[in-house]
């Protein structure tokens, strides 16, 4: 019975277990500990953050998900000062505020974006950090550029960047969790695909069950593409490669379409990334080359994951891939493999970009980062193939966070 | 379709018609791009390069992914004065309106040295002399004044956020929509609503509503909490899994987004047959407060009138915003909270107003109207029965 219930298979980051659920304090504290460990080692005397991932990351906190410019006017704010024991968190939405949160380090909200009041963020920041004290921030507004204190900024994204890299076993757990609901819901959107329904029907049908399974927000606006046959009868692009993703409509999804599946929610601040190909049918058989885009996508995953361990380079990988496609790169041009996922759905570390060879050869993989191989099979004529397998590099190799069923391709793989 | 509808009811709806479109969406995007370049020229902008959600749909047009929170500041959007031309971020075309063209497209890039080089090839942009940004991170600041253009970075808010303020028409329209929208996810979720049912079916509920009307990405998922007939009440953002009590006070907040342009409502009732004993003064309470501050919201006035409005009809600090603009997704004036007292309400502006009471023993009762302001005073473009 253990074994059925160890979902990680004996799996183990830094020699600890991934547990089936997250214990949540735990987690913050961890966080918080190698951010503390971060502005250490780079430095810097604390960190500003208004981006929402990255105040997710260095509070706990929740906040409702909101549409890009009201995220924006009623943002949370992050500030971590060295040598703390907590972040401070200043927000409207105090019922997102981790309960082991000290009091003292809970505020009211601070409005960036707003002239009117930033003589209260100013006091604030006056208050943790002295003047010309070297302060990491990831994103300025013209108010703060004019009214806070005039501190030795820097870009923030080298300190969070680096405490997010690798997860915690308690972060894995979160992912895997945020997956699951994502996975089950789709179960509910692809019952009811069939010609004459429309991409909006299967967003509601999708974004109805998940958040009866719990969901604590929605990510992106849920994507249905239909792929054409071939990259000339898609939309144009800069690079002559595919588009995707695009955004849904009510367009009418008809027989045969092809549709590349694409959606993330959170759980607990952590992104899911559900990636399949559907057709479009009451009952849809893949034909020949459709299964042998599926077969073939799976021998890239495979390959990849046959080499996938700590001390592997991103290059390696994506080397592997390539030759497990004969040769041609099995991604669409703007994209990549593999990408981390976090309180972001697509973060470090990042596989086959335009950040180029030198800097995949210096990336190592190491247990704790989680990889969202998504590559793409493409048969121009016949469309193609996409998923996305997320797996956490463990000490040993990797573990699966997300489910093996790729209807209508294969029940297994 | 006719000339001049009189019965605006007709394009409220989100299917083409044989005789013509509901909204003129060229129009629309023609008349926010005079407003833009015109303030640039009033300012002495010659260029801007904004990364901010309603920012970059004002001046381009595009239907980009919607996806939830704010992201810091990256350039998406570019337009430079003299050549009156709009560049965007994206590798594709589609979504992208047809004045914006192949030549116009930037592609999406994770190396930021490469979306410099692209930005350096923006005609216009490296003789710039003064930029006017949405937001600005120590990295961009680098690389647009080492790759991009020596220019002065400046606010872009007196030329993007005052175009903004005041809607067209055309925005009108859209809001009109949204409302529609917003206001059937209020029946829907009035429909669900029953002792027993929790926060976050009621969140899967509201999304499923929306998006069946075509307008899946909701401006906010705070959309519906129950309020407490004992102990103390407060303001909740976020949805629980409790299960709603028999005779609870529940708030359903509904949003929507029709093109970008966001419109909501708020109504609150109770979760079975009877309320809490007092939840009619409340009520009545509730409604005093909206009343006041509806009134209080003529062009002329400024948020201090708020303020008195609120305060006159008896209520302390409500803890949450009297008010807010409304466009493309929430705008500045932010009024409440110790802000906007200096903020003028002009005519052509759009506000979220609400009032939000609560009383221990009884529960909380919110009501939240989307306001357009006019010539005459303001109106309602939301509509929806009281308690």
């Amino acid at each position: 019975m253990e074994l059925i219930d160890d979902r990680a298979a004996g799996a183990t980051i830094g020699g600890r277990a991934i547990p089936d659920l997250p214990d949540l304090p735990r987690m913050h504290r961890e966080r918080f500990e190698r951010l503390q460990h971060q502005l250490e080692a780079q430095g810097v005397d604390g960190l500003v953050l208004l981006g929402s991932s990255s105040v997710a990351y260095a509070t706990g906190a929740a906040a409702p998900a909101q549409d890009g410019d009201r995220a924006a006017l009623f943002r949370p704010v992050a500030v971590v000062v060295k040598g703390d024991s907590a972040p401070h968190l200043y927000t409207l939405f105090a019922d997102g505020a981790p309960s082991e949160l000290p009091d003292d380090h809970l505020h009211g909200p601070v409005f960036p974006d707003l002239d009117d009041g930033m003589d209260v963020f100013a006091a604030a920041l006056a208050d943790q950090f002295p003047p010309g004290a070297r302060v990491g921030v990831d994103d300025q507004t013209h108010a703060m550029l004019r009214g806070l204190p005039r501190f030795d900024w820097v870009d923030a994204s080298d300190v969070v960047g680096a405490a997010k890299l690798t997860k915690t076993p308690d972060e894995i757990a979160c992912i895997r969790n945020a997956q699951r609901l994502n996975e089950l819901a789709m179960s509910d959107a692809l019952a009811i695909l069939r010609p004459g329904v429309r991409q909006i029907d299967l967003s509601a049908a999708f974004l109805r069950r998940v958040f009866e399974l719990g969901a604590s927000a929605n990510g992106i606006d849920p994507i249905w593409q239909v792929m054409a046959p071939t990259r000339e009868l898609g939309p144009w692009t800069l690079h002559g490669d595919l588009a995707y993703p695009t955004v849904t409509t009510d367009r009418f999804l008809r027989e045969g379409d092809v549709i590349w599946v694409d959606a993330g929610i959170t759980w607990q601040g952590y992104a899911s990334d559900y990636g399949r190909t559907w057709i479009t049918g009451a009952d849809p058989v893949p034909n020949a080359k459709q299964q042998a885009h599926f077969r073939r996508w799976r021998a890239v995953v495979d390959a990849a994951l046959d080499v996938l361990k700590p001390g592997v380079s991103a290059l390696q990988l994506g080397t592997t891939a390539i030759d497990a496609n004969d040769g041609v790169r099995p991604w669409i041009e703007h994209f990549y493999l593999a990408h981390g996922v976090g309180t972001e759905s697509a973060e470090m570390p990042l596989i086959g970009t335009d950040l180029g060879e030198g800097f995949d050869e210096q990336l190592m993989m190491r247990p704790g980062m989680v990889l969202v191989f998504e590559p793409v099979i493409w048969e121009d004529g016949a469309a193609g193939y996409r998923s996305e397998d997320i797996v956490a590099v463990t000490d040993t190799g990797w573990v699966k966070l997300s489910g093996s069923t790729y209807e209508p391709y294969g029940l297994t793989a | 379709m006719s000339p001049v509808a009189r019965d605006r009811g007709v394009f409220v709806g989100m299917m083409g018609l044989e005789d013509d479109a509901r909204v003129d969406f060229g129009r629309l995007r023609a008349q926010r791009r005079v407003k833009v370049l015109s303030g640039m020229e009033s300012h002495d902008i010659d260029a801007l390069m904004l990364g901010g959600v309603g920012d970059v749909r004002y001046v381009s047009g595009a239907r980009q992914l919607g996806r939830s929170g704010v992201l810091p500041f990256a350039p998406v959007a570019v337009v430079v004065k003299k050549t009156e031309r709009v560049h965007l971020l994206s590798t594709w075309d589609e979504g992208v309106p047809p004045e914006i063209g192949y030549d116009d497209l930037y592609r999406l890039s994770w190396n930021p040295a490469n979306l410099a080089a692209d930005l350096a090839t923006i005609p216009g942009l490296r003789e710039a002399r003064r930029v006017g940004t949405d937001g600005l991170t120590p990295m961009f600041a680098g690389l647009i004044s080492q790759l991009v253009t020596p220019a002065e970075l400046v606010d872009a808010a007196p030329v993007i956020a005052s175009a903004r303020r005041t809607k067209t028409p055309d925005e009108i329209t859209c809001l009109d929509v949204a409302s529609a929208i917003a206001e059937a996810a209020l029946s829907a979720l009035e429909g669900a609503l029953a002792p027993g049912i929790t926060e976050r079916e009621m969140l899967g509920i509201y999304d499923e509503r929306i998006a069946s009307l075509g307008a899946p990405m909701p401006p906010s998922e705070s959309v519906c909490f129950a309020t407490p007939s004992r102990g103390p009440v407060r303001f909740r953002h976020l949805a629980s899994d409790r299960p709603i009590g028999d005779g609870e006070l529940v708030v359903l907040a509904p949003g929507a987004l029709y093109a970008g342009y966001e419109s909501g409502l708020a109504r609150t009732r109770v979760a079975g047959h009877a309320g809490p004993q007092g939840a009619a003064d409340l009520a009545s309470r509730c409604a005093r407060g909206m009343d006041a501050l509806i009134a209080a919201c003529r062009p002329g006035n400024t948020g201090a009138d708020l303020y008195t409005a609120w305060e006159g009809a008896g209520n302390p600090d409500p803890g949450v915003p009297l008010a807010h603009g409304l466009g493309l997704g929430a705008e500045p004036p932010l009024i409440g909270l110790g802000r906007g007292g200096d903020a003028t309400i002009e005519e052509g502006m759009v506000l979220s107003v609400q009032s939000w009471v609560a009383e221990e023993g009884v529960g909380g009762c919110l009501e939240r109207g989307t306001v357009r302001i006019e010539s005459s005073g303001p109106s309602a473009l939301t509509r929806y029965g009281r308690l």
